[in-house]
């Protein structure tokens, strides 16, 4: 064994970026990745886009080719999970028997999805209750998503949407059941969880809020054929999905003794609380200095900037994680792009209007900017991104007025973090 | 001519097509767009995309 052997656990997006970032440094030593899917390192986002709709081939997620990552004599092990880390040998013991030593380790092992919490043991069996997170889950729905179905999706939020929207555009039937009051409870002001509800209710959603999952019809074979609801309402299902949130998979770093705290606690340079063993993406909670707070943040971009910080670190460099984290969810035609966190805010500026479906959302507290959504602004959002960064402090009124172009906004007061 | 792959997403800049929605005529080379330019699809700047080598 290489005496600079850096091991990864888990093969997704965030292992593929720091291995090629790491490589592309300068390191020398031997990279090696252990994921537990059949996969090359891939992105998910088309999952509930694109590749749901069968506009992409998973090939076109894969963040690169087989040559490029053999080019970059980055070994990749699939098809295994890894069971334990030994932290005084620096080894991990994996399910196929291999034990790999290490001199680095990187814990990229992600999120799995937030499982129904009904206990009645036909859940677990039913075939047709579906959840999101991999390839392998899309296609295991590819026979049923198709014009006339009829699918029940479980959860408002980002993934929920997106699947509505994918699922429209194939023609099934489709309802969708959010136990909370709005749509995008989590991340959005009323305004903008109000012009998605509308949006994919036009479009042919049956979107029902204060509808609280409380159980599913069974037939005879064990498959789902209809749900139930708190308000003693129902509906027939084809199939279902479950969307309901994203829980880090922090097991493994728990086991072995490391800092949890609402994921695999690391440093703004992805270190954990052991020396020798970094975390990326979406297992993670890291301190982020526009935030003022330690966040855990399901977010593409996040997940990528903590891989290259982590790389930089490996390789003998100093690349704190600074970034402003930000986001984008596509339904329809529409980009929704986001960036800050908006959350403690005081006040929800518009700027447009939402019924031209062009309108930017801003968040303040205190009169500081956090965060800003941007409904097909895509002009607008790199000007955001300046603004939500620099934490400034502008009159709403300004923001508000859409014949005062953002740019000029820019040179207004920062506020200090 | 080459193509750029966007780090967040599937978006990939080829140069023979350009992004003409976006006011990049084809066959732009990739150093040649301005540094505002964001990728079409999800919103990562310039800095965000990686050459295809191969």
């Amino acid at each position: 064994m290489s005496a600079d052997a850096v091991v990864v656990v888990g093969a997704g997006h965030a292992a593929g970026e720091m291995s090629v970032a790491l490589r592309s440094y300068g390191f020398t030593g031997e990279i090696i990745l252990v994921g537990e899917e059949a996969y090359l390192p891939y992105q998910r986002p088309a999952l509930s886009k694109g590749f749901l709709t069968g506009e992409i081939a998973h090939e076109q997620l894969y963040v690169r080719s087989a040559a490029s990552f053999a080019k970059a004599d980055i070994r990749l092990i699939p098809n295994v999970r890894v069971l334990s880390i030994d932290r005084a040998r620096k080894c991990i013991s994996a399910s196929d028997g291999r034990v790999i030593f290490y001199s680095k380790l990187v814990l990229a092992t992600g999120g799995r999805p937030r499982r129904l919490a009904l206990t009645d043991a036909r859940v677990d069996a039913a075939p047709n209750i579906h959840y999101l997170r991999t390839i392998d889950d899309v296609t295991s729905m590819q026979n049923s998503f198709k014009k006339g179905m009829r699918l029940v999706i479980v959860g408002g939020g980002y993934i929920g949407l997106e699947v509505a929207a994918a699922a429209r555009q194939r023609e099934l039937n489709v309802t969708l059941l959010e136990s909370l009051p709005r749509v995008l409870a989590r991340v959005t002001a009323p305004p903008v969880s109000e012009f998605y509800a509308a949006l994919h209710r036009s479009a042919g959603v049956d979107v029902r809020v204060n509808a609280e999952l409380t159980g599913f019809v069974f037939d005879a074979a064990g498959r789902v054929v209809g749900v139930k609801t708190r308000d003693g309402g129902g509906v027939a299902a084809d199939f279902v999905l479950v969307c309901i949130g994203l829980l880090p998979n922090t097991e493994l770093a728990e086991s072995a003794g490391l800092k949890i705290d609402n994921g695999i606690a690391v440093d703004e340079f992805g270190q954990t609380s052991d020396p020798d063993i970094l975390a990326i993406g979406d297992c993670t909670s890291h301190p982020n200095r526009h935030a003022g707070r330690r966040v855990r943040l399901e977010s593409v971009a996040s997940s990528v900037e903590q891989a290259r910080v982590a790389a930089a670190l490996l390789a003998g460099k100093s690349l704190p994680n600074d970034s402003v984290p930000w986001f984008w969810s596509d339904q329809y035609k529409l980009k929704l792009q986001i960036v800050g966190l908006n959350q403690g805010y005081d006040q929800v500026v518009l700027r447009g209007s939402p019924d031209s479906q062009s309108f930017l959302a801003f968040y303040l507290k205190d009169g500081t900017l956090l965060a800003v959504d941007a409904v097909n602004r895509i002009r607008d959002f790199m000007t955001c991104k300046k603004l939500v960064a620099a934490r400034v402090s502008v009159d709403p009124s300004q923001l508000a007025d859409d014949s005062i172009p953002l740019t000029t906004l820019v040179a207004g007061k920062p506020q200090p973090v | 001519m080459r193509k750029f792959r966007c780090r967040f997403c599937s978006h990939v800049y080829d140069e023979r097509l350009g992004d003409p929605d976006s006011g990049i005529a084809p066959g732009t080379l990739f150093e040649d767009i301005p540094d505002t330019w964001l990728c079409p699809e999800c919103g990562a700047s310039k800095a965000d995309y990686d050459l295809i080598e191969e």
